[in-house]
C-alpha cells in the first residue's frame, strides 16, 4: 500500500462524492458519508455504482457496516484493487 | 441514547407525512366479502392492491379442503417440522410441489420470507458469494446477511452490470450465487431470465429464481418466469410462496439438486419455527390442483391487466416498464401520493402506497395488483376513478 496510490484514490473519491453528496460542502479525510454529506441507503447504493464503474471494481455490500468517512472509504477501495 | 429512543425518529417522520388519523401503512379491513370487495372504515370499497391474482382466497374447494382439516386434524400443529410439526399434508404438499414443477425434491416453509431466510442463509455461507439484483426483496436481502457471504449487488435488470460483477469474480464464480426475482414486487417488471441463464452458464455459477409474485401467473402451467423462458434447467432452485396465486401462507423451495434435502436438518427457520396450520396446507394443496385445472384464470388475469395497464398508459400516467397484473403509478412527491391514495379510497378502492426505500430509486408509488377475480366493470371504476384525481397526481 503506498501513499501515492492513496493519495491518487481519494482525489477521485472525492469527486465522485462531490458528485452525489446531498449536502455539498468541502470533503476530507474524516469527513463522514451520512452525518456530514448527507447520504441515505438509497444515495449511497447510486454512488457506489459510479465508484465501482470508475475503478472497476466491486464492492461487496457487507463493507458498508464499516464505511463511516472518506479515509474508511478510500482505504476500502485500496484494498480491494489490490486483492482483486 | 436510550434503547427505544432511536425510535423517536421514526415518529417524528411518521407526523410529518402522515396527517392525523390517516395510516396507509395500518389499514383495517373491516370485513371482506370476495377477493374484490371489502368494507374499510365502514365503506364498501373496491380491492386493487391485494396481490390475490387468481382470485383463489373464497374459492370454494379451497375452503371445503381447509374447513374438512379443521374438522379432522384441528387448528394447529403446536411445533416445528422437525420436532413434532409435519403432518402428512406437509409431506403431501411437498411430493406434490415437486411434481408441479418437474423436480426431485422440495421443501415447505411457514411463510415466504422465512423460506428466503432459512433457503439462502443456509445454501450460502462465509467465503461464498451472493450475486443480487438491486430490486430485491428485504428477505432476500435479509438472508444474504445472515449467510455471512460476501454481498454483490447488481443494477436491477442490468445484464451488462451483472456480466462485468461475475467476470470479476474469477474462478470464484463455482460458489456463486446468482439472486434474481421473476417479476419484482414493486414496478411488476420482469426479469430477463433468459440471459441471465446465459450468464449463468457462461461463467458457471448456480441460480436462484424467486417466483413470489410469477408463479400462477406466468408459463404455460403456472410455473412462473422460469417456465415462461424456457430455462426450467438452468435454475437450481426455486422458491416461492402461498400467499399471492394459491391464496394462503407460507413458502416453498423446490430444486433438482437432491442435497436441498438437507437444507431441513440446517435451516434454522425450518427447524424452529411452527409449521403451517393443516388447513392452511389443505388449502394450498387444493389451490395448486385448481391452478393446473383451471389454466383460463391465467388467462383472465392476463386480460384484466392488460385492461388496466393499457387503460391507465392511455391516461398518461407513468407505468412500471412492462405489462403484468402488478401495476405501479409513480406519483412526483410522498405528498401527492398519499393525498392520491386517501382520495381514492374515499372513492371506493384501495391501492397499496409504497414510499422509498421500499419503492426503488426514490420513487413514491400508488400500486395496483390486479386479479382474475375482478370484472371488467370493476375495472372501468377503478380507472375511471384515477382520471377523476388524476390532476393531483401530477
Amino acid at each position: 500500500m503506498t501513499t501515492t496510490q492513496y493519495e491518487t484514490i481519494f482525489q477521485q473519491v472525492v469527486a465522485l462524492l462531490q458528485q452525489h453528496a446531498p449536502q455539498p460542502g468541502p470533503i476530507q479525510e474524516d469527513t463522514e458519508l451520512i452525518k456530514d454529506l448527507g447520504f441515505d441507503s438509497l444515495k449511497v447504493m447510486e454512488m457506489l455504482h459510479d465508484v465501482e464503474d470508475a475503478f472497476d471494481i466491486t464492492y461487496p455490500l457487507n463493507a458498508l457496516s464499516d464505511l463511516r468517512t472518506v479515509k474508511d472509504f478510500t482505504m476500502q477501495i485500496q484494498a480491494i484493487i489490490e486483492t482483486s | 441514547m436510550s434503547l427505544i429512543s432511536k425510535l423517536d425518529a421514526i415518529a417524528e417522520t411518521r407526523k410529518a407525512i402522515l396527517p392525523p388519523g390517516v395510516d396507509p401503512f395500518n389499514v383495517v379491513i373491516d370485513e371482506i366479502y370476495s377477493p374484490t370487495e371489502a368494507s374499510i372504515e365502514g365503506q364498501r370499497v373496491l380491492l386493487a392492491g391485494s396481490n390475490n391474482y387468481l382470485g383463489l382466497t373464497f374459492d370454494r374447494q379451497c375452503i371445503e379442503a381447509a374447513q374438512t382439516s379443521l374438522e379432522q386434524e384441528g387448528t394447529g400443529t403446536t411445533g416445528s417440522r422437525m420436532a413434532n410439526g409435519t403432518f402428512a399434508g406437509h409431506s403431501n404438499l411437498e411430493k406434490e410441489l415437486a411434481r408441479f414443477y418437474d423436480c426431485s425434491n422440495a421443501i415447505v416453509f411457514s411463510t415466504g420470507f422465512v423460506t428466503n431466510l432459512g433457503v439462502i442463509s443456509t445454501l450460502a455461507g462465509p467465503g461464498d458469494v451472493i450475486v443480487l439484483d438491486a430490486d430485491s426483496h428485504a428477505s432476500i436481502y435479509d438472508a444474504c446477511r445472515m449467510s455471512g457471504a460476501e454481498m454483490i449487488r447488481f443494477r436491477h435488470n442490468n445484464m451488462e452490470d451483472l456480466d462485468k460483477k461475475l467476470r470479476r469474480l474469477g474462478s470464484r464464480t463455482d460458489n456463486t450465487l446468482i439472486i434474481v426475482e421473476g417479476i419484482y414486487s414493486m414496478l411488476g417488471d420482469c426479469a430477463p431470465l433468459q440471459e441471465i441463464a446465459a450468464l449463468k452458464r457462461k461463467y458457471g455459477a448456480w441460480l436462484m429464481v424467486d417466483e413470489a409474485h410469477s408463479m400462477g401467473v406466468l408459463g404455460d402451467n403456472g410455473r412462473g418466469m422460469a417456465e415462461a423462458a424456457g430455462v426450467e434447467q438452468d435454475v437450481d432452485f426455486i422458491v416461492g410462496t402461498f400467499s399471492k396465486s394459491l391464496g394462503s401462507i407460507g413458502g416453498y423451495c423446490v430444486s433438482n439438486h437432491p442435497e436441498l434435502d438437507l437444507v431441513r436438518y440446517l435451516s434454522r427457520s425450518y427447524v424452529f419455527t411452527a409449521s403451517p396450520s393443516p388447513s392452511i396446507i389443505a388449502s394450498v394443496r387444493e389451490a395448486l390442483r385448481v391452478i393446473q385445472a383451471k389454466p383460463e384464470l391465467r388467462t383472465k388475469l392476463w386480460v384484466n391487466a392488460e385492461r388496466l395497464y393499457q387503460g391507465l398508459k392511455a391516461l398518461g400516467f407513468e407505468l412500471g416498464p412492462d405489462l403484468s397484473p402488478i401495476v405501479a403509478i409513480r406519483v412526483p412527491s410522498k405528498e401527492k401520493t398519499l393525498l392520491a391514495w386517501k382520495t381514492l379510497l374515499d372513492q371506493g378502492i384501495y391501492v397499496n402506497l409504497v414510499f422509498p426505500p421500499a419503492a426503488p430509486a426514490g420513487m413514491s408509488l400508488l400500486r395496483c395488483s390486479i386479479s382474475a377475480a375482478h370484472s371488467p366493470e370493476q375495472i372501468n371504476f377503478i380507472l375511471e376513478t384515477f382520471s377523476g384525481i388524476k390532476h393531483l397526481m401530477t
